[in-house]
């Protein structure tokens, strides 16, 4: 359980988030740009400050501990894959970083992403999606309770993105999931609840089916007009 | 159209005619003062204490310079803009003066020339006083360089980093500093370059051990462009070589950082 009450003074507004993220749910965060979401992520991930608030992780407060021990990963919106290391120092850099000698895990997760025929490439020299599957990876190999993911399917192409989206299911239940995105297909498809942040305010929070039926406010509307799925 | 690409063609073309013609009209030296200059002792000597000279500038230049760039890269906090302005300072002054302002503070003298002289080091006329000289003209090299690396890092690799579990430490050692290691370097060969062609200061603060720009100046006093021209060559030889191979190992580290 993720139990989240955070107040940062931005530019133009405040951004006040208070929810709660069950453990092994997938909450998919959408809103405009500029509504705070990836301030939002910096924050959980402890990466930025909050002007206030806290952050419990299964009871623990976590807002007070630097990113390395908070047990949550955090993939950056753009490529988060070091350049100057192949696929596999990548993989292996969680384990490195905590000292773990085991490595037996890495050749199991590089299969389940599909990405063991790569892992003596430099990050330049694979896909986009073929990255987003090695950052994935990546933050599984490092062991999180959840993992934040900002826009990580952003700029791919339809066809690698439905293929991800599966990667992503693969996820459901076994870790909590955040996952910012502005793209509908992935909330219908990934979502156990939708956020729905408007200028740093939790406009609304339930399950995509909800927010169509009863969200209240111009997202929703646009989303009722403009996507027929339902 | 043409004639914007005739122009950029030619001025390019006079760019570097204008940086390689006078070395290479260097090498048209007449034989038997080469000659004479390969047997002098006083010109190799004086070569060898140009590069120790430049080499210990330019790993004193590094041990400040790059943690220096690395705090203004990091840190956030009032007057940072004015520091990082300082870096320059080096550049701007002229040699001479320079010369004069480490004369100032470092002769025996002085508060900092005594404090030094109590553990056997005095920089007029020694090494010391050569390395320091050297290293004042060209630490904004690999400081500014430095900083430009360490500011190329994209902070979602150094917050990915830290979410994955490495402390901030780990994070400098496996991430920007790798990163940054090829700016680093080259900014280290900048300031050996610069180091070596040093002549203004180290005539105020350091005449003696003599370096091989300042053999050349007195040569040149004394017995004319003739003696001095073969000197020039065997320097120009010498920071080329160093240089290929240091640019050569730079551009090797930049593609294997992808």
């Amino acid at each position: 359980m993720v139990e989240v009450a955070v107040e940062k003074r931005l530019k133009n507004f405040t951004l006040s988030a208070d929810f709660r993220v069950k453990r092994g749910e997938y909450l998919t965060v959408i809103g405009r740009s500029g509504a705070g979401k990836s301030t939002l992520a910096r924050i959980l991930a402890g990466v930025e400050r909050a002007d206030s608030g806290s952050i419990r992780l299964n009871g623990e407060e976590i807002s007070h501990l630097p990113p390395e021990r908070r047990r949550i990963s955090y993939l950056p919106q753009g490529s988060s894959l070091f350049p100057h290391m192949t696929v596999l120092e990548n993989l292996l850099f969680p384990l490195k970083v905590k000292g773990k000698k085991d490595i037996s895990a890495v050749r199991e997760i590089a299969g389940k992403f599909g990405i063991d025929g790569i892992l003596d490439r430099k990050p330049g020299e694979i896909s986009g999606g073929e990255a987003q599957r090695v950052a994935l990876a990546r933050a599984v190999l490092s062991e999180p309770e959840v993992i934040i993911l900002d826009e990580p399917l952003n700029q791919l192409d339809f066809f690698t993105k439905t293929e991800l989206i599966e990667e992503l299911k693969g996820l459901k239940g076994n870790l909590t999931v955040i996952h910012i995105t502005h793209d509908p297909l992935e909330v219908i498809e990934l979502s156990n609840r939708v956020l729905l942040l408007e200028r740093g305010k939790v406009l609304f929070l339930g399950s995509w089916r909800e927010l169509l039926e009863r969200g209240e406010g111009e997202l929703p509307e646009r989303i009722r007009k403009f996507f027929p799925y339902r | 159209m043409r004639l914007f690409r005739f122009l950029i063609f030619t001025f390019s073309f006079l760019f570097f005619a204008f940086i390689t013609v006078p070395v290479l009209n260097l090498f048209f030296v007449d034989k038997n003062s080469l000659v004479e200059t390969l047997k002098d002792g006083e010109v190799w000597g004086a070569l060898l204490t140009t590069l120790k000279g430049a080499a210990f500038s330019t790993i004193l230049g590094a041990l400040l310079g790059v943690p220096a760039a690395y705090f203004l890269s990091e840190y956030e906090f009032r007057g940072r803009e004015f520091l990082e302005s300082l870096l320059n300072l080096p550049i701007v002054i002229p040699h001479v003066t320079v010369g004069i302002i480490l004369l100032k503070l470092l002769n025996s003298k002085s508060f900092l020339g005594a404090l030094f002289s109590r553990f056997g080091i005095t920089f007029v006329d020694t090494i010391y006083g050569i390395v320091v000289a050297m290293c004042f003209v060209s630490i904004s090299y690999v400081a500014v360089s430095s900083l430009l690396g360490f500011r190329s890092v994209n902070r979602n690799l150094i917050w990915s980093a830290r979410s994955l579990g490495a402390r901030p430490f780990q994070v400098f050692r496996f991430v920007i500093f790798p990163m940054a290691f090829p700016y680093i370097l080259r900014g280290a060969l900048l300031s050996f370059a610069r180091a070596v062609s040093e002549v203004g200061a180290l005539l105020i603060i350091a005449y003696y051990p003599i370096t091989a720009p300042i053999l050349m100046y007195e040569r040149f006093e004394d017995y004319g462009l003739k003696a001095a021209t073969p000197i020039a060559l065997l320097v120009v030889l010498f920071s080329l070589l160093i240089f290929t191979i240091l640019l050569t190992l730079s551009s090797f580290l930049e593609r294997k950082n992808g």
